[in-house]
């Protein structure tokens, strides 16, 4: 466990002495204070935060990605894989601790829009319970997010094509879905068919339930399955390198 | 310490290493040498347990690196070739983060970074991040990694490349410091690194051992042959030194006025031919200004290996 934590520590570390961390930390600021100003902030508005809960599992999609494309890539790139892949870690605890540190990193990230939890309590009557099934919402499907971006990031040593892979994979579930856009791409013939099972598999439809404070535990099985096989996927791809 | 069993490994069809056997004995320093792409590396990696087998196996402390892979990565301190780093660390926090991924408890931590801080003599950059440190320290600061969590084996894959020469040095009298108390496998292809380090030596190439023991033996089995520098003013010298028993061939070697030069192959590596060259030549009349053995080197074993035809064991 002590292997875990100093490989989380390292990865977090890392967010603060890149300039990365505080870009995407900054817009994702900006855009939500924004948004709460124009939407939430009113006179006679409900005291809600679902502005910022829909925009965030949205712009999670594009932030996770941004968040884990280093994780292994990096490592594979330096060689310092080799180091790490020598010491007596397991591969798993390798995986788990860059998980728990962008997942920490994400959290990081919603603290300060606490500041509007605050400004709801001072200016009206805010549900606590919808508010932190929003909270639950945004990260579970952060965590889904991190997990597919830290498979991807063990594919290839190229940051770059590690992002697009998460970034194209979850924009063609979000088209294929039917989910919040309400699209049509899938073939005509395969709508009735398919439908359902790809409707099964979308991770917005379930989000906007949380943001609008619906707890359903069947969703949080669903992520927490999701996040769980994709991080047990990237154990295995990178325990695959070494029978290469 | 370390004992490979048939090591094998093979990249698609392509054997990287091929049927690889040797053992390494408590405080041992030995050399792995061989040209780049000889499979120094590979073997290494699976020593470490980053790359697995694919035929035979890898004891370390006689820990199963199949089965066992973590009890016998914890004796190890691996030194990767160049040395990678991560780059955005300070060197103390880099330490502190291998002490930890070794699980070196945290009370003998501070004292495990200080001693290795202290034996790579990185004092003075320790509170520095890596990526301002030079080539040479970094080096260091890889070979302090190693040392953190104390282990008995030290496995250095060419320690040295890429360095200007007194940081080589550097490196290499750190290497001998370390070398009391350590088990060292070390790779490289200089021939020069081996001589001034390392006990014993395994040369490799094309995925296999080619020759190993202790460098006066393999120098002795360079010396397959003796060869011997003669510069004479007898004009029969060619002749005479041709008809003395013992000697292969009389090679014209230049010279300059009456005096002429000769390079003579003995036949026999350990016979001494020099008392003889000098009697035969003095018997024709003439005299002897220079007359040497050129002492075998390793890398004439080197080179003999390396130009032996494929598939020659």
């Amino acid at each position: 466990m002590s292997a875990v934590l100093a490989i989380a520590g390292r990865e977090l570390r890392a967010f603060f002495l890149t300039p990365g961390g505080y870009v995407i930390a900054a817009l994702y600021m900006l855009v939500n204070g924004w948004l709460f100003v124009r939407y939430v902030f009113n006179p006679g508005e409900l005291a809600t935060l679902r502005p910022v809960f829909t925009f965030s599992m949205l712009a999670f999609m594009l932030i996770c990605p941004a968040v884990t494309m280093r994780m292994i890539s990096e490592e594979l790139r330096l060689g310092t894989i080799e180091t790490l892949l020598t010491s007596p870690v397991r591969s798993a605890d390798i995986i788990f601790g860059k998980y728990l540190a962008a997942l920490g990193f994400l959290a990081l990230l919603l603290v300060p829009t606490l500041v509007f939890v605050v400004a709801l309590e001072i200016y009206g009557r805010p549900d606590y319970g919808e508010l932190a099934c929003g909270y639950l919402g945004v990260l579970l499907a952060g965590s889904v997010y991190l997990a597919s971006g830290i498979l991807a990031s063990t594919l290839t040593a190229s940051q770059v094509v590690a992002y697009l892979i998460t970034v194209l994979f979850w924009i063609i579930v979000l088209l294929g879905t039917k989910g919040v856009l309400q699209t049509d791409v899938l073939p005509v013939a395969w709508q009735e068919r398919v439908g359902d099972v790809v409707l099964a598999a979308d991770p917005t439809t379930r989000l906007i339930d949380f943001a609008i404070g619906l707890f359903d535990s069947a969703h949080v099985v669903y992520f927490g399955s999701l996040t769980l096989v994709l991080l047990i996927g990237s154990v295995g791809l990178l325990e695959s390198r070494r029978w290469r | 310490m370390i004992s490979a069993q048939r090591l094998t490994k093979k990249f698609g069809i392509f054997p990287a290493v091929d049927s690889v056997d040797f053992e390494i004995g408590k405080g041992e320093v030995v050399g792995f040498l061989g040209p780049n792409g000889a499979g120094k590396t590979t073997t290494i990696r699976m020593i470490c347990g980053y790359l697995r087998p694919t035929e035979g196996r890898v004891l370390v402390d006689g820990n199963d690196m199949a089965v066992e892979p973590r009890r016998g990565q914890r004796q190890i301190g691996y030194l990767p070739e160049s040395a990678p780093l991560y780059t955005e660390m300070r060197v103390d926090e880099y330490l502190a983060f291998r002490a930890k991924l070794f699980g070196v408890p945290p009370r003998t931590r501070g004292r495990a970074i200080g001693e290795a801080v202290e034996r790579c003599s990185l004092g003075e950059v320790r509170r520095r991040p890596i990526s301002q440190l030079s080539k040479g320290y970094r080096q260091r600061v890889g070979l302090a990694a190693t040392l953190v969590h104390q282990p008995p084996i030290l496995i250095l894959d060419e320690p040295t490349s890429g360095l200007d020469p007194t940081q080589i040095r550097e490196v290499r009298r750190l290497i001998r410091e370390l070398a009391g108390n350590h088990t060292i496998l070390l790779s490289t292809h200089n021939l020069a690194e081996v001589e001034l380090t390392c006990d014993r030596v395994i040369i490799l190439a094309r995925g296999r051992v080619r020759a190993a023991g202790t460098i006066d033996q393999l120098r002795e089995e360079a010396a397959g042959e003796s060869r011997y520098v003669v510069e004479s003013d007898a004009t029969g010298a060619s002749q005479a030194l041709e008809a003395l028993p013992g000697v292969g061939s009389v090679e014209r070697a230049g010279g300059e006025g009456r005096w002429h030069r000769f390079t003579v192959t003995g036949h026999n590596g350990t016979q001494d031919l020099r008392e003889a060259i000098a009697k035969a030549i003095a018997q024709t009349g003439g005299s002897v200004r220079e007359l040497h053995r050129e002492a075998p080197t390793l890398e004439r074993l080197f080179v003999r290996i390396m130009e032996e035809p494929e598939g020659d064991t």
